[in-house]
């Protein structure tokens, strides 16, 4: 690979580097993609793939989200490769009253903003799950959201633009970047060879702290793990992506409620998706423990738990696996979409948390825009590195 | 293992995943059971491999002309055989 040169270099082809790559390719640019595993290895094939409204904060959190659904949609028809892309709607069930409360003020919110949200009580929420408790006090739920299959994804950005200005270099580790004199991105050195290029995306995920480190940047991303438990297939009991509300208090910590102190420890939420394959995958858990993806037998019973108090019916049916992955974490809990002024050529795509699959699409496009100095599709001051200096 | 597997032969009972598709997968790029394993679902099913992971690893082997140990295997995850969620998630439950 020694000698060869791009316009720009991708690094990770996770979610995040494979839709940047894409969307750089879509541009014109000579785009070369550097994995250290192979294509999905990382978290995006260690999770759920919904692209939700329904667990947006209002504002640009929202925003973002409902433009990737918008863009997940124009995707079905653009890529040859099948990712599964569905569009059955989701919904978040209350356990009380007081969650119940603060959903509906929640779902009025984003309706104020223009959001397609429905407030369900108890009978319309099990017309819409007929297998969930009885006693559950009603939801809220979009028809807006979509499912879909992560890394079939990554492979549908690959497949589509590989050999046609995209190379892709798997079993290939970053080891360095290399800067001029003027602290600008000059080539990525890695255990293959080097590769010049002017312009680098740190799309690491969990691992892009290693690589800012390489330039000088602080990228304050944490892995924080979670568990999902897969079901035998079986009849589809389950129409959609469904979640406990509660799983909004542990995203984001502004909203209080009551929770069940053994599941507290991990933060789990209860949260069920139906697969094309007629197998559900239920999760999941929140905890900061490093790197490692092993699947703790506490945190699987936490999680069966909630799973058969919002699903009887799952008592009586069989988990055959549990994995888990790491999210990419931060502080603010927006993404860092973004170049950084003291490193010209250094770009940044990373810290999308439990949300990146859902906000890939826009990501890359938003990068690709921002290398080819046009004017992007949103304002990308709430992502950009000297936000994140100043509030994580 | 048989000298010419037909493309047509069944190779993971559970996902019906057929010789011809880990060959399709591998020409895609795919280098390691893993790997086969995302693009085919071999292994993704009931018994999670036990009856299909060592012929896939032998395919990979094969066509790629690689050792064994380079093709690999898939992570063995809990639990180790079907079990319930109301065992998993019960109150007895032992963790
Ligand atoms: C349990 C769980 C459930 C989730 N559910 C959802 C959901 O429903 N919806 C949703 O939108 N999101 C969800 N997520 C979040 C989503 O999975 C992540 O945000 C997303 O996968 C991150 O993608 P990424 O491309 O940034 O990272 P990754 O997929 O981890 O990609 C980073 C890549 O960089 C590579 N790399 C690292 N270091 C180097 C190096 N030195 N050289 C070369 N390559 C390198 C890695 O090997 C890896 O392949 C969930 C996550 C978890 C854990
Ligand atoms: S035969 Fe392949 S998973 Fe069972």
């Amino acid at each position: 690979m020694t000698n060869k040169s791009y316009d720009v270099v991708v690094i990770g082809a996770g979610v995040m580097g494979t839709s940047c790559a894409y969307h750089l390719v879509k541009k014109g640019f000579k785009v070369a993609l550097i994995e250290k595993i192979d294509i999905a290895r990382g978290t995006s094939s260690h999770c759920d793939a919904v692209a939700l409204i329904v667990d947006k904060m209002p504002g640009v959190d929202a925003a973002l989200g409902y433009a990737s659904i918008q863009r997940f949609l124009e995707l079905k028809n653009e890529l040859s490769y099948d990712f599964e892309l569905h569009q059955k709607g989701s919904m978040y069930a209350c356990e009380t009253d007081q969650e119940m409360d603060i959903a509906s003020k929640y779902a009025k919110s984003m309706q104020d903003d223009g959001y397609d949200i429905d407030i369900l009580n108890p009978k319309e929420l099990l017309e819409h799950e007929p297998f969930m408790a009885k006693d559950l006090k009603g939801g809220i739920f979009s028809k807006a959201c979509c499912g879909l299959n992560p890394f079939k994804l990554c492979f549908a950005f690959v497949d589509q633009v590989k050999g046609k200005g995209l190379d892709v270099y798997s079993y290939t580790d970053v080891k360095g970047i290399k800067l001029n004199d003027k602290n600008a991105v000059e080539g990525v050195e890695t255990d293959k060879g080097f590769l010049s290029t002017k312009k680098v995306v740190n799309c690491a995920g969990v691992w892009s702290p290693e690589i800012g480190k390489m330039v000088g940047v602080d990228i304050p991303v944490k892995p924080r793990k979670g568990v999902i438990l897969v079901s035998a297939t079986s009849f589809p009991f389950c129409n959609q992506k469904v979640q406990e509300f509660g799983y909004m208090v542990s995203k984001f910590a502004e909203f209080k409620c009551k929770r069940d102190p053994d599941v507290e420890k991990y933060n789990v939420a209860f949260t069920i998706e139906p697969s094309k394959a007629n197998n559900v995958l239920i999760g999941s858990s929140r905890n900061f423990a490093g790197y490692g993806v092993n699947t703790e037998i506490e945190i699987i019973h936490a999680i069966a738990k909630r799973a058969i108090r919002f699903y009887p019916i799952l008592k009586e049916m069989n988990c055959i696996r549990s994995y888990a992955g790491v999210r990419p974490f931060l502080d603010a809990h927006l993404p860092l979409i973004t170049d950084v002024d003291k490193v010209p050529g250094y770009y940044i795509a990373t810290g999308h948390e439990g949300d990146g699959i859902s906000l890939s699409p826009m990501t890359g496009r938003l990068i690709s825009e921002l290398i080819a100095g046009e004017k992007p599709y949103l304002d990308l001051a709430p992502f950009s590195y000297n936000r994140s200096k100043k509030n994580n | 293992m048989k000298d010419n597997l037909r493309d047509d032969e069944l190779v993971c009972r559970c996902e019906e995943v057929t010789v011809g598709d880990i060959r399709k997968a591998i020409q895609a790029g795919a280098r390691d059971v893993t790997e086969v394993k995302l693009r085919t679902r071999a292994g993704m099913g009931l018994c999670q491999g036990r009856t299909c992971e060592l012929l896939v690893q032998q395919i990979i082997c094969r066509e790629l002309g690689i050792s064994a140990d380079k093709a690999g295997f898939s992570t063995p995850r809990t639990p180790q055989r079907p079990v319930t969620f109301g065992t998993l998630g019960g109150d007895g439950f032992d963790k």
